[in-house]
């Protein structure tokens, strides 16, 4: 059976029909997310007061935290250095499926490093790290998916260490999405924690080699400094309702920053997260956002720092100028060409996931080992002709 | 140079599909130097068997990233070899099949069964080429001839230029003459074939007056 349109269409007038009074409704709280960061824009002491109130009902409270520069502040795109090294990983992984004839993992890391200006030919690498039977279990039971995400990020982060200890500096290192590390949502607890000590180590022994990162975030959802503004237009006195309250629903901090000249970054803001305490010192998570379009058409993108890149001036603007010039090679579609490298040399495909598992059926086959057989909804699913997955 | 000494043969890449009458190899975009538009090849199968084909097509595509590229207002050094040298991007070499070798033996004929994929592909050194375009009386000509879709004149120019410069080298200054010669004869019958062909061969040849 197909979809039923005639039920979808019916839903999609309805959405449509209230698209107008929504787009009304967002034009207003966008008029007002405005002129709050106008009228916040110097008022840093007294909207860091207000999240630290706020921060006491809610721990978990998600928000921009200013740090020294005006909210609403533009800084110009800087120039690159003539010799710097940048480095990209990226990851990709398959994830151990019970319907499939083998359970296994795998967490396959690309890496790139371009010279730019060099002239060289940029160096590739690869990662791949395979886990069967015993090691997909942890003390508490089966490697989730997001400990599998989570191992695979770390293992993204390792890679940018063990290059940039092998390249000249300055180095500037960037993966695609934060450089937070998010904590599983299946899990065990234990397993996150181990990891989370493991990539602070990474961080810091980063930091120590004076490594510029980054981590970029494209389209970002996220409206953490339009929250600031919905807790700087809150009395102190209803600060403890702040779970409850999103005033400026609808609003982005992708909206909020368009402004930004083409190529232009906004104010840095540090970041008040429920990993806050995890990430201390010169680790403190930090962002901007960047208009890396080239025209009038604002595309914009969070660039999440560690401390130490947000407190030093020099790199910042070597981050802020190597991602801007990645972003040109790629023309009208404005992403770090670098960024893209390292995804597809990451990148796992279905044929090469069914050659990984022939290749381990085949040794197992071989030893003698016990091979399992794909589940009979898998089988039936793969059928030819059926068009389902 | 003895045949222990005997060069090693130039490898410009791997077999990709094949039937009897040509064949596709693959190479990365930097072993794209050495094959050439008319260029003779072989593929080494086994036990002195090895199978003899001519380029006729040199084709890269195009993908989603390098569209893109195009895009920007400059592309640097370092972007254009990474495409070049680190990006999966095969150059595919179609061949026509001219001919095969049985220890020793060359033929003009087709071969009795094509190579396999992942064959090796070797660009045929000027001792190989002399050997193979001076064995016979031109047969394998009709391998070309018969492939009318095809820019006969230009990959037959390109053809008769290199295996004549080779000839020449050994001292036999006629071979590209009789060629030409050969070419007449064969095509005599189809004006419009001949005047393509011997217009290429004149843009592609010294030809006495």
């Amino acid at each position: 059976m197909t979809i039923d349109y005639q039920q979808v269409i019916q839903k999609i007038r309805e959405i449509a029909a209230g698209a107008k009074q929504s787009d009304e409704q967002i034009s207003a709280r966008r008029l007002r997310a405005s002129s709050l960061l106008e009228a916040h824009a110097n008022r840093l002491d007294e909207l860091l007061y207000k999240v630290d109130q706020a921060c006491e009902h809610d721990p978990s409270l998600r928000c921009a935290l200013p740090v020294s520069d005006a909210l609403n502040a533009s800084v110009e795109l800087p120039d690159l250095p003539p010799q710097v090294t940048l480095i990209a990983a990226d990851g990709s992984q398959i994830n151990p499926d019970r319907h499939a004839a083998l359970f296994f993992s795998l967490i396959n890391v690309g890496a790139i490093v371009i010279e730019p200006g060099s002239g060289k030919t940029p160096d590739i690498f690869t990662f791949s790290d395979l886990k069967y039977g015993e090691e997909l279990y942890t003390d508490t039971g089966l490697l989730g998916e997001d400990l599998i995400a989570m191992g695979r990020d770390l293992a993204e982060r390792q890679k940018l260490l063990d290059l940039a200890e092998k390249y000249p500096s300055p180095v500037v290192a960037l993966t695609d999405g934060p450089v937070e590390v998010w904590g599983p949502k299946d899990g065990s607890l234990e397993a996150y924690r181990r990891t989370l000590e493991t990539h602070l180590l990474v961080l810091s022994r980063l930091q120590d080699r004076d490594v510029t990162l980054g981590g970029l975030v494209d389209k970002p959802g996220a409206n953490l400094v339009v929250r600031l503004l919905e807790i700087a237009e809150m009395h102190v006195e209803n600060l403890k309702d702040i779970r409850k309250k999103s005033s400026l629903r609808g609003v982005s901090d992708r909206w909020l920053f368009r402004q930004l000249p083409p190529g232009a970054r906004s104010a840095v803001f540090g970041l008040q997260s429920s990993s806050r305490a995890h990430y201390k010192g010169g680790l403190a998570l930090h962002f901007f956002y960047l208009n890396t379009s080239s025209d009038g058409h604002p595309y914009l993108v969070r660039v999440e720092i560690p401390a130490w890149v947000a407190q030093d001036e020099s790199k910042l603007n070597m981050l802020h100028a190597a991602l801007i010039s990645q972003c040109r090679i790629l023309g009208a579609r404005s992403y770090p060409y670098i960024l893209h490298r390292a995804h597809e040399i990451a990148v796992v495909k279905l044929q090469e996931k069914q050659q990984v598992e022939q290749m381990l059926m085949l040794e197992l086959l071989k030893a003698g080992a016990e091979v399992g057989e794909p589940s009979n909804k898998q089988a039936t699913k793969d059928l030819p002709g059926r068009g389902s997955k | 140079m003895n045949e222990g000494e005997k060069m090693k043969p130039l490898q410009i890449g791997y077999l990709l599909r094949s039937g009897t009458t040509g064949f596709v190899a693959g190479c990365s975009v930097s072993q794209l130097a050495s094959p050439a538009l008319g260029a003779l090849i072989s593929a080494p199968l086994s036990s002195g068997y090895q199978v003899y084909g001519l380029i006729h097509d040199i084709h890269i595509d195009d993908d989603g990233l390098v569209r893109q590229l195009v895009t920007a207002d400059n592309i640097s050094q370092e972007v254009m070899r990474d495409n070049r040298e680190r990006r999966i991007v095969p150059v595919e070499m179609s061949v026509l099949t001219v001919g095969w070798e049985q220890d020793g033996r060359i033929s003009h004929l087709l071969p009795p069964r094509p190579p396999l994929s992942l064959d090796v592909i070797n660009l045929c050194d000027e001792d190989e080429l002399v050997k193979f375009t001076g064995a016979g009386s031109f047969g394998y000509f009709r391998h070309v001839l018969r492939n009318k879709d095809l820019p006969i004149g230009e990959i037959l120019a390109a053809h008769i230029q290199q295996a004549g410069a080779a000839h020449a080298h050994k001292g036999n200054l006629l071979w590209q003459e009789q060629a030409a010669q050969e070419l007449i004869i064969l095509l005599r019958d189809d004006y419009p074939t001949l005047m393509s062909v011997l217009s290429a061969l004149g843009d592609a040849l010294p030809l006495d007056k």
